[in-house]
Formats: structure tokens, sequence, C-alpha cells
């Protein structure tokens, strides 16, 4: 058998194996829109903690990420550094959003901040930047996975098949199983991605090298530039100390305001489940150390690999690996891109569905006819983002970086939903709608930038001010109906 | 106004507001000292530490004790919430 049919059959092996456990998963969870969308609220430590680490990791994790480490040196650290505050802030403000998800029915992080405000229009807004956010996103991953077939079968399952492949699974058990497929699909793929991780990380300086030691006093003697933060820029200039410490802080602020990690705390079994799940998040984390040291690996062994995001596909190809070991990379790749895809078309369809359409257009909308829409969206979404993703050759990595920075547009809005009474609905609205104006602005026209600090910043800075001083300047809203979310 | 800006619950006991701050302010600190103007004191390559820059050991040591700072408070609140616990191991040292 030809070495790319071996790399082949392991990696369907593995996807046969994801799809059982996807469409298994659903079995003892309910079938109204509560079930798909939030598991009826029962997750316990283990799935949640593989869906958090998982979701989260996507296929940056094996592309990506050892891209960053490989050609920008300790630029890649800052990946690290923003994950000391990590989920933490969920560990404070995690049970009194599950608790209002109890009580109220939501599955969705904008159906809170909605009922917060009284505001139909914060609800269409977070949705369409969820979305536009979501899309970029699901395409990368898309493309991530499409590109490792086509790479590690040496061309013979070209990169629209393997997308389609890869994403046919992810449809089916998504469709089928919802949030229960996320879950326990994830938890495979997180075990996979892990152990690949720790595998190739420590073996590649190994093979290479003799030892990590041994590989970073190489690249010390030839790129000693490389192995001090802030590192290199995207061209290979130094990169500023404004534009690294702005990229931890606007991660740090955006981190657990993802949509589609925010939903997550809603399906807690309870709030010990939950806050276990943030404590014991980071030794999924610390997995990014062997990542980034395969980046390194490839410094001195294989100079001049462009774009920067082959350099692991090209080292586990040209070192002569058994093709057991190449498919089952493969395999690992593709579970750290369809870990967060499904993750992401899941939230996508219930975010369409419950924070847009039912908001805006059809408020008595039945349990039933929801469940029913946000499979078809599952299927038209993942159709869109499929089409895209193999016909447009849109830049995603910077649509994606103005996603960030809209992201952490949502902290200011969690902060006052919780700590501020004083908040009003066109504090909220216009705090928000400055916040993304200015990131929109700082992006489009670099020029006024300063020191390199990330355009989110600006717009965290202006949606604070504006959300402050309106709120100030209108009338406070009900007391009793704040009190609901207030801590006191 | 009756309702007042809060970060903890007035319901919370001296000790856990104690607890809770100096968290809070513990995870403030783990990020500050990431960012400029501190980590540029410890983001240089030498010493290699476990075979590590020694600015990326420093980032895995905060990662690490962020993880256990987080994780002693939750060990913590479960002794706390456990019914046959008399006395929670804070209110002892004092």
């Amino acid at each position: 058998m030809p070495e790319w049919m071996v790399v082949f059959a392991v990696t369907c092996s593995y996807l046969v194996l994801s799809l059982l456990v996807g469409l298994l998963s659903s079995r003892g969870t309910s079938s109204s829109t509560e079930g798909w969308v939030a598991g009826d609220r029962s997750l316990g430590f283990v799935i949640l903690y593989f869906i958090m680490g998982a979701s989260i990791f996507s296929a940056f994790a094996f592309l990506g990420g050892p891209g960053w480490a490989y050609s920008r040196g300790a630029a890649c650290f800052y990946i690290i550094a923003y994950g000391t505050v990590g989920l933490a802030p969920w560990y404070f403000f995690g049970p009194r959003v599950a608790a209002l998800g109890r009580e109220n029915g939501y599955v969705t992080q904008a159906e809170l901040f909605a009922d917060r405000f009284q505001s139909r229009g914060i609800s269409g807004v977070l949705a369409v930047v969820s979305l536009a956010a979501f899309l970029p996103y699901l395409m990368l991953q898309m493309s991530g996975a499409g590109y490792v077939f086509e790479v590690l079968t040496k061309g013979h399952v070209p990169f629209w098949a393997g997308a389609a492949l890869a994403y046919g699974v992810v449809l089916i058990y998504v469709f089928q199983s919802g949030l229960m497929g996320v879950g326990w699909t994830n938890t495979l793929q997180g075990i996979f991605m892990m152990g690949l991780a720790w595998g190739l990380g420590l073996y590649l300086p190994h093979r290479l090298y003799g030892g990590v030691g041994p590989m970073f006093e190489q690249i010390l003697r030839k790129a000693p530039q490389m192995l001090s933060a802030p590192g290199l820029g995207p061209g290979g200039e130094p990169w500023s100390w404004g534009a690294f410490s702005s990229s931890i802080l606007v991660s740090v602020i955006g981190f657990s305001m993802w949509p589609h990690y925010f939903m997550k705390m809603y399906t807690a079994r309870d709030d010990r489940t939950l806050k276990r799940t943030v404590v014991w998040y980071p030794t999924f984390q610390i997995f990014l150390i062997p990542i980034m040291l395969i980046g390194f690996s490839g410094v001195i062994a294989f100079p001049g690999v462009k774009p920067a995001d082959e350099i692991l596909p090209t080292i586990v190809t040209s070192i002569g690996l058994s093709p057991v070991i190449v498919g089952l990379f493969c395999a690992g790749a593709l579970a750290a891109s369809m870990s967060t895809g499904d993750a992401l078309l899941h939230a996508s369809a219930s975010v369409a569905v419950k924070d847009f359409w039912k908001v805006l257009f059809e408020p008595d909308m039945d349990d039933r006819s929801e469940r029913t829409v946000m499979r078809v969206l599952v299927v038209l979404i993942g159709a869109l983002a499929y089409v895209l993703a193999i016909v447009a050759h849109v830049s995603l990595v910077k649509l994606l970086l103005i996603g960030y920075g809209f992201i952490a547009q949502i902290a200011p809005l969690a902060c006052a939903t919780f700590f501020w009474p004083r908040t009003t609905r066109q504090g909220a609205l216009w705090g928000l709608m400055a916040g993304f104006a200015v990131t929109v602005l700082f992006n489009l026209v670099p020029a006024i930038d300063w020191q390199g600090i990330h355009p989110g910043i600006y717009g965290v800075v202006a949606n604070v001010v504006v959300l402050v001083l309106v709120s100030l300047a209108t009338r406070p809203m009900d007391e009793a109906h704040v009190a609901r979310f207030v801590v006191q | 106004m009756r309702l007042k800006p809060r970060i903890f619950s007035s319901k919370l006991t001296r000790t856990e507001r104690l607890v809770y701050g100096a968290v809070t302010v513990f995870f403030i600190l783990s990020c500050l000292v990431t960012i400029w103007p501190i980590y540029p004191y410890f983001s240089h390559a030498l010493p290699l530490v476990l075979g590590l820059p020694f600015g990326l050991f420093f980032l895995a040591v905060v990662l690490v004790v962020s993880f256990s700072a987080l994780l002693a408070v939750y060990l913590w609140e479960g002794r706390r919430e456990r019914p046959d616990s008399r006395s929670s191991p804070a209110e002892e040292r004092r």
C-alpha cells in the first residue's frame, strides 16, 4: 500500500470514530432547544473541561502557532501570557450567569444582556457581530482541515475534498446531537490534540537537536533576537512592546467574552462543576509550550519555509516518520480544527435563531420550530462557510483580527451588567456602538495608531467612556428589574 | 439610588471578601507582570532554565502560580461549604 493511503486510512479511522462518538452522544438529553443548545444544563466536569480546552485551541494550534514561533520567535509568548488570566474572570461571574440562565431560560450570551438592558437592539447588534466574527473563524478551520489533508497525503486528497470530508462529519454530528455532539467529540479530539502536541513538542527538538536546551542554544547563536520578547513583527522587523502588551491586554479582556464560550456557562451541571473547569483549564492550556517548541525546532533545521504556517507539516513529512505516525498527526490536526469548527457552527446557528431572527422578527416562535430552524441553519451556515473557504481568497486573518477587537467590546457590557446598577439601556447600546466604531476606524486607518497598540484597546476606552457618560445623562432603569442582575 | 455598585456581594463574610479581593488583585498583577513595563525585566533569553529561554520559563511559572492560586481558592471554598467542617482554615490561622 502506498504511504499516502496509510496516512489516509489512519485519518479516516479517526473521522469514523468521531462520527460514531458524535452520533451516540445525544442519548439521554431532551429533544428541546435547551437540550440541543445547552445540553439540558447537565454537563459534568470532564466534558466541560474538554469543550473549553478543545474549542479554544483551533487549527491555529498546529499551523499558526508553530508558524508564529518559527517566524516571529518570542512574539508568540503573548499567547501564553494572556493565558495567565485566561478564564479566571469566569470563576467570579460564571455562577451568576449560570443562575440567571436557569431562572430565565437563557441559552445564549445576548439573551442575558438584552434582558438586563431591555433592548432588542443590543441583541441584534451582538448577534450580527458574533456571526461576523464566527464566519471567518469557521472558514479558517475548514481551510486548515483541507490544507492538512492535502499536504499529508501528498496531494492525493485535494484541498476541497479534505475540507468536505472533515466538515461533513462535523455537520452530521452537530445536526444530530447539538451540544452533546460537540461535547463528546471534543473530549476525544482534545485528548488527541494534547497527546500530539506533547509528543511532537518533546520529540522534534530531541530528534533534530538532541534536546530542548541544545535547540535553544543553537538558536541563540544564530538568531538571538528571536528568543527575547517582544520578538519579531510580521515582516521580520523587531516587534514593539506596545503591540506585544496591547495584544495581551485585548486578549485578556476579550477571552472570556467570546459568545461561543460564554454560552457554555449555561451548560454546567452546577456551580462547583463550572468553577472546577475554570480552575483546571490552565492544565490544557500549558500545551501551548510544546506547540511553541515545535515551531522553534524548525528555525535552524528548516530555514526559509514560506508561508511560516506550513512549518509543522513540512517537518512531519520530511523527517521520514512512519506513515502511521503521519496519519495520527493528520488526525490530531483535524481534531484541533474540528473541535473548534463544531462549536462555532453550533453557536452560529443558536445565535442566529435566538438572538437575531426570534428577537427581531418572530417573537412567538415555539421551541420545536426553533430547534428545526437551528438544524437547518447548521447545514446552511456550514455550506456557506465551505463555499467561501474554497472559492474566496479573502484575507481571513485580517477579518479575524478585527473580530478579536470586536469581542473585547462585550467586556464593558458584562461588567456594567453585573457591577454597575446605574447603567442604562442607552448607555450600554451607545457604548457598544462607539467601541465597534472606534475599533473599525483604527483598523481601517492604521496611521492614527500609536506604538502599534491594538485597535481593540482604543475601542474599549471609547466604549467605557460613552457607556458611563450616556448612562449618567439618561434616566436610571427600574430598580427592581436591575436588582435581578447586579451583585448586591 | 438604593442599588450600589459592588464587586462583591454584601452577603459575603469579611474573610470571604478578603480572600476574593486578594485573588482579584493577584490576577490583575499576574496580567501586569506579563506586559510592559514589567515584563521587559524578565524577557531575556538567558539563562536557559529547564532548556527554556528565561522569558518563556518566567511565563510558565506565572501560569503555574495563577493555576495554584485559583485551585487553592476552590479547595478553600469546598472546605467551607462542607457542613461537617467546624471552622474554615482561614479563620483558624487568625
